[in-house]
């Protein structure tokens, strides 16, 4: 038996191989191909290029647009994150509490999780809809007598970066509680009775044992919030005219790099270098993040209930 | 004492389901208003809010195809293309998971962890480098540059692995080898099968991937004729439009009432799966 079992090993790297082959082809060369580009001036009317060093990048570095962009992408996406995670920590806390039994869960879950399943585009252009001249909210501010007149409120940089922000959290809080949810049911009950005995209070068992013990799926929520943070670029594109405005405010990274690469002549040198810096600031961000605050011995992939359990018997 | 404690959990409580309210509203009235305004015409859409539907829909539609947007087939190209990106995310995931979590050959961790590392890795950004390459090769605007890449598909075995790990299968196995089972056929007859439940979950997130998907078909695809549902909403914000509100809001109504519609059936599968993307029961 044993025998046949080692003998077999090898066949893994048949079931592996499709997916190593299509990343090395789809996945690897298209990141050199990029990485490469950006060395280049090449231009989608030309169909070539000549290899100009870093001259992408000192040209990137001195354009005020793009640091702009950069400060923009890290904006939207904290002021998005902090109340998402906010969020979901209260409602998970409380969803979770048996002393509270909040009726319906499972239902308010799933409600809150519904935009994210909604096309982005289409919530962009929904929310253009309702902030336009004629639209529903000036409707509404108008009539209840909070503005005298309507406004165009998508002229404005602080609304305009606002209403980006908020439809980035709306779509995403849902799934934050699902996952920090499922986080919080899977620590041992026999913790915080532990604790109750001891006489330790709700929030000193929050912070105690529930946050310390969330800490490898927060990092991972964390983590993968910013990789898509980084790269957002279809509710900022359609919310307005495509190019960040009004003065910029909602010009993201990938926006920028889109404006590059279908520019008139299109410098897919240039839109290179955007990507090849973001994809480096996100990268190093990402796992830095993920390899530095998480424990030695749990990673999200590690079993955490055993590892729980493990720390709480040698502890 | 014991009395005050009930009252402070009492009105907790129902604070708490204030909380839950208001963020019900805030989720379901843009999406009610929207569905509502594809109903309206655009004059009764421009005199004010209402939650009450309207007759207008079907005019609403004829405007929406006189202006050229053919949103039948827009459906039909995206679920085409849905359907095809979650069968080969499915298969090939399922594949590659199964590999790792039940062949203990070289590598295997380090693989393993490179799975995790691709996850965390902004790939989209490499989007031109993949747009000039599928150009060589004569393959922009064909469905093929934005199906094949998904063989490889890191989050799709990542969910896979947790979902392998999570069935006890090393004795089935055991068994169908003494049988004279070939590796594949162990796995297409055996593995697969039992792995349903883990494959329609995937197969959900695939679908609904691809379905929203804007950036990448959007690089890629060129001629009118295979445009996706998102790339016509983009043109819905064009000027051919611009006045024409109830149209607009039909158009985004039909993008979205299929998705709630899918959603109210499998919501279940749904929700389980993301938990299981992150955390490992």
């Amino acid at each position: 038996m044993k025998f046949t079992k080692i003998n077999r090993n090898y066949y893994g790297y048949f079931f592996i191989a499709p997916f190593i082959i299509a990343f090395l082809v789809f996945g690897l060369y298209p990141l050199y191909n990029t990485l490469s580009l950006s060395l280049t001036d090449y231009t989608l009317m030309t169909r070539k290029g000549e290899y100009i060093g870093l001259q992408n990048f000192t040209v990137l570095f001195a354009d005020q647009l793009f640091l702009k962009a950069i400060g923009n992408t890290w904006l939207i996406w904290l002021l998005n994150f902090i109340p998402q995670i906010g969020v979901a920590l209260l409602l998970s806390a409380w969803f979770t509490n048996n002393r509270l039994k909040i009726k319906g869960v499972g239902i308010w879950r799933a409600i809150f999780y519904l935009p994210n399943l909604l096309i982005p585009v289409v919530i962009a252009a929904l929310f253009n809809s309702f902030f336009s001249f004629y639209g529903p909210i000036n409707q509404f501010m108008v009539r209840f007598g909070y503005q005298a007149e309507a406004v165009h409120y998508l002229q404005n940089v602080e609304i305009t970066r606002a209403v980006v922000i908020f439809i980035q959290w709306w779509m995403w809080f849902g799934q934050t509680i699902i996952i920090v949810m499922a986080g919080m049911t899977s620590i041992p009950v026999h913790l915080y009775e532990a604790a109750m005995v001891d006489g330790a209070s709700a929030a000193q068992m929050f912070r105690r044992i529930t946050l310390p013990l969330l800490k490898p799926i927060l990092i991972f929520i964390f983590v993968t919030s910013l990789v898509g943070g980084m790269q957002m670029f279809d509710i900022p594109y359609l919310l307005t005219d495509g190019r960040g405005a009004p003065s910029n405010s909602i010009m993201t990274n990938n926006i920028l790099m889109y404006m590059k690469f279908a520019s008139s002549r299109g410098h897919i040198g240039a839109a290179s270098a955007v990507a090849v810096l973001t994809f480096i600031m996100t990268t190093i961000c990402a796992l830095g993040i993920f390899f530095v605050l998480r424990d030695k011995d749990d990673t999200v992939t590690n079993k955490p209930k055993r590892s729980w359990f493990k720390k709480s018997e040698t502890k | 004492m014991l009395n005050n404690y009930k009252f402070n959990t009492t009105l907790l409580r129902f604070f708490i389901y204030i909380v839950l309210i208001f963020l019900l509203i805030l989720i379901v009235v843009p999406i009610w208003i929207l569905i509502v305004n594809a109903s309206r015409s655009t004059v009764e859409i421009q005199q004010g809010l209402s939650l009450i539907p309207s007759t207008n829909l079907i005019n609403n539609y004829n405007v929406l195809e006189n202006r050229g947007l053919n949103m039948v087939r827009g459906f039909t190209n995206s679920f085409y293309l849905a359907a095809a990106s979650t069968l080969v995310t499915v298969y090939f995931s399922m594949l590659t998971a199964y590999g790792i979590v039940v062949y203990n050959f070289k590598g295997r961790q380090t693989f393993s962890n490179f799975i995790l590392v691709l996850v965390m890795i902004p790939t989209q950004l490499t989007i031109i480098g993949f747009f000039q390459y599928m150009s060589r090769l004569g393959l922009t605007d064909n469905y093929a540059a934005l199906i094949l890449p998904l063989i490889a598909n890191a989050g799709g075995v990542f969910f896979s692995k947790q979902y392998f790990e999570s069935m006890l299968i090393q004795d089935l196995i055991d068994a169908a080898r003494i049988d004279g089972a070939s590796e594949l056929k162990i796995f297409h007859t055996i593995m697969l099968p039992l792995a349903v439940p883990g494959a329609v979950t995937l197969g959900i997130f695939a679908f609904v991937g691809s379905w929203n998907n804007f950036f990448t078909p959007f690089i890629l695809i060129t001629s009118v004729e295979k445009y996706t549902l998102p790339m016509l909403v983009r043109s819905l914000r064009g000027d051919v439009y611009r006045t024409e509100y109830g149209a607009i809001y039909l158009g985004l109504a039909m993008t979205v009432i299929p998705v709630i519609i899918m959603y109210a059936i499998f919501s279940r599968y749904i929700v389980s799966g993301i938990a299981m993307g992150a955390v490992k029961e």
